[in-house]
């Protein structure tokens, strides 16, 4: 078991593993909620119903946000190392 | 002088490797796009060639990996260097010719270790390294893209459910466009350092840069990132022309979630400093977007090639690398062994792609691929 330490970088390993699944699945969840609000906010639209529609597109707008602000500060942690 | 043609042989090969890699690799990074019908053939090949050029200057740390962690720097030589290259290629062509399943990352670790143990024996190997950075994350990362594109789809999929098909699917199109442009660029990150590292570890040998100050020249680092990248835009071409055939059946949120998850892993193993395959971490991720609909929508058969293949692919390429070695050491140590072996590497490519070709042409039009 102290060998396999040793010659794993147990951190790096570890760190690779739950960077992936939070950005991964974190980007997956939030584009879908933009997607989500795009979508609805266009329904509630077409509906005549403008609070409904601005609510929704503020939820799109934010979730697009924070998708674009993963993969810049993605590409910014990278560059800095 | 012998040397310095040495020198130059090792290069051009090494850049060869370099664009063979990205001709290969096309597949992995715009067919997800390009089913969907996310961005046309053009568009994406396009973007993928320009995304893999920027990728390859984001980060050194793989490169790193390659040319400290793997094998005794000081002990390296540039015929070594030579017939690792040369056994990684020799495995590439000969997987790509019976069709299976490789990764031309791990193909070229395994041919330059195996050219070091037949010049040095076991003791000019960091086992240690090779387990810790590149056997184990490789076994890690496809169940790792497959466990993030599962997760990522199911989740998606009970967010989306009571939206109507034709949105929902524009909205993962246009999502598409960044997934598979940030998946390009983690290809130009990971892979083009691979052959950073190998050829700054040739530029050791050849005595340009001190073996204990780490440097990847900014000459490596263009010329890598054009190799790829001109190879990415190759490839397209032969893939825009296999697409009728070989088309991979997702929805919009499928590649999307497939791309997202492949571009995390592989970005993050970058960070690290781990040198991955990305056919191997795309693999996994489709794969875990098709199950997260439908277990059985998997082709559980492929995925046991490609467990074969993974297998192989270390010893193999080590194995041709050694008896690389061994025939250019017949000739000495200067330039004549390269200069032949390479001319032999060459003949082969062009009969086994002429042979290939014309396999291809006598077969109907359906069975092409």
């Amino acid at each position: 078991m102290i060998v396999a330490t040793a010659i794993v970088d147990t951190h790096a390993l570890l760190q690779l593993v739950y960077v992936s699944l939070i950005a991964g699945v974190g980007i997956c969840v939030v584009y879908a909620v933009a997607v989500i609000g795009v979508t609805r906010s266009s329904e509630r639209r077409r509906a005549d119903r403008r609070a409904a529609s601005a609510l929704y597109a503020a939820l799109a707008t934010l979730a697009v946000a924070a998708c674009g602000w993963a993969m810049v500060t993605g590409i910014a942690i990278m560059t800095k190392k | 002088m012998h040397s310095d043609l040495l020198i130059i042989l090792v290069v051009a090969t090494a850049l060869a490797f370099d664009f063979t890699n990205g001709f290969h690799d096309t597949a992995n990074v715009v067919a997800t796009s390009i089913s969907t019908r996310a961005l046309s053939p053009r568009v994406a090949v396009t973007l993928a060639a320009i995304l893999n050029f920027a990728g390859a200057f984001i980060s050194l740390k793989v490169a790193a990996t390659i040319a400290t962690g793997i094998v005794d720097s000081g002990a390296v030589t540039m015929p070594i260097i030579f017939a690792g290259l040369i056994g990684a290629s020799t495995w590439n062509l000969a997987t790509w010719y019976f069709g299976l399943p490789s990764s031309s990352s791990h193909a070229l670790i395994g041919g330059v270790v195996g050219a070091m143990i037949a010049a040095n024996g076991t003791g000019a190997v960091q086992f240690g390294g090779l387990l810790g950075k590149v056997v184990i994350p490789a076994f890690l990362s496809p169940l790792l893209a497959f466990l993030v594109a599962g997760l990522g789809i199911v989740l998606t999929y009970r967010l989306v459910a009571r939206l109507r098909p034709g949105p929902a699917g524009r909205g993962f199109r246009l999502g598409q466009i960044f997934s598979g442009g940030m998946l390009a660029l983690a290809h130009g990150t990971n892979d083009a350092q691979k052959t950073m590292g190998v050829i700054t570890l040739a530029l050791v040998a050849h005595g340009d840069i001190a073996k204990d100050k780490f440097a990847v020249p900014h000459w490596v680092v263009i010329s890598a990132a054009s190799a790829i990248a001109l190879g990415t835009y190759v490839g397209g071409w032969r893939i825009i022309r296999t697409m009728g055939t070989r088309i991979i059946k997702m929805d919009p949120a499928q590649g999307f979630t497939a791309q997202t998850a492949g571009a995390a892993v592989v970005l993050a193993a970058s960070h690290v400093g781990f040198p991955l395959s990305t056919t191997h971490v795309m693999a996994g991720g489709v794969m875990g977007a098709g199950a997260g609909k439908r277990v059985s929508a998997v082709r559980w058969g492929v995925a046991g090639n490609m467990a074969i293949a993974w297998l192989l692919t270390l010893p193999a390429a080590a194995a041709v690398g050694a008896t690389t070695y061994g025939a250019t050491s017949l000739f000495g140590s200067g330039v004549l062994g390269p200069a032949i072996i390479a001319t032999i590497a060459i003949v082969a490519i062009v009969v086994a792609m002429t042979r290939r070709a014309r396999e291809l042409a006598a077969q109907p039009a359906g069975a092409k691929s």
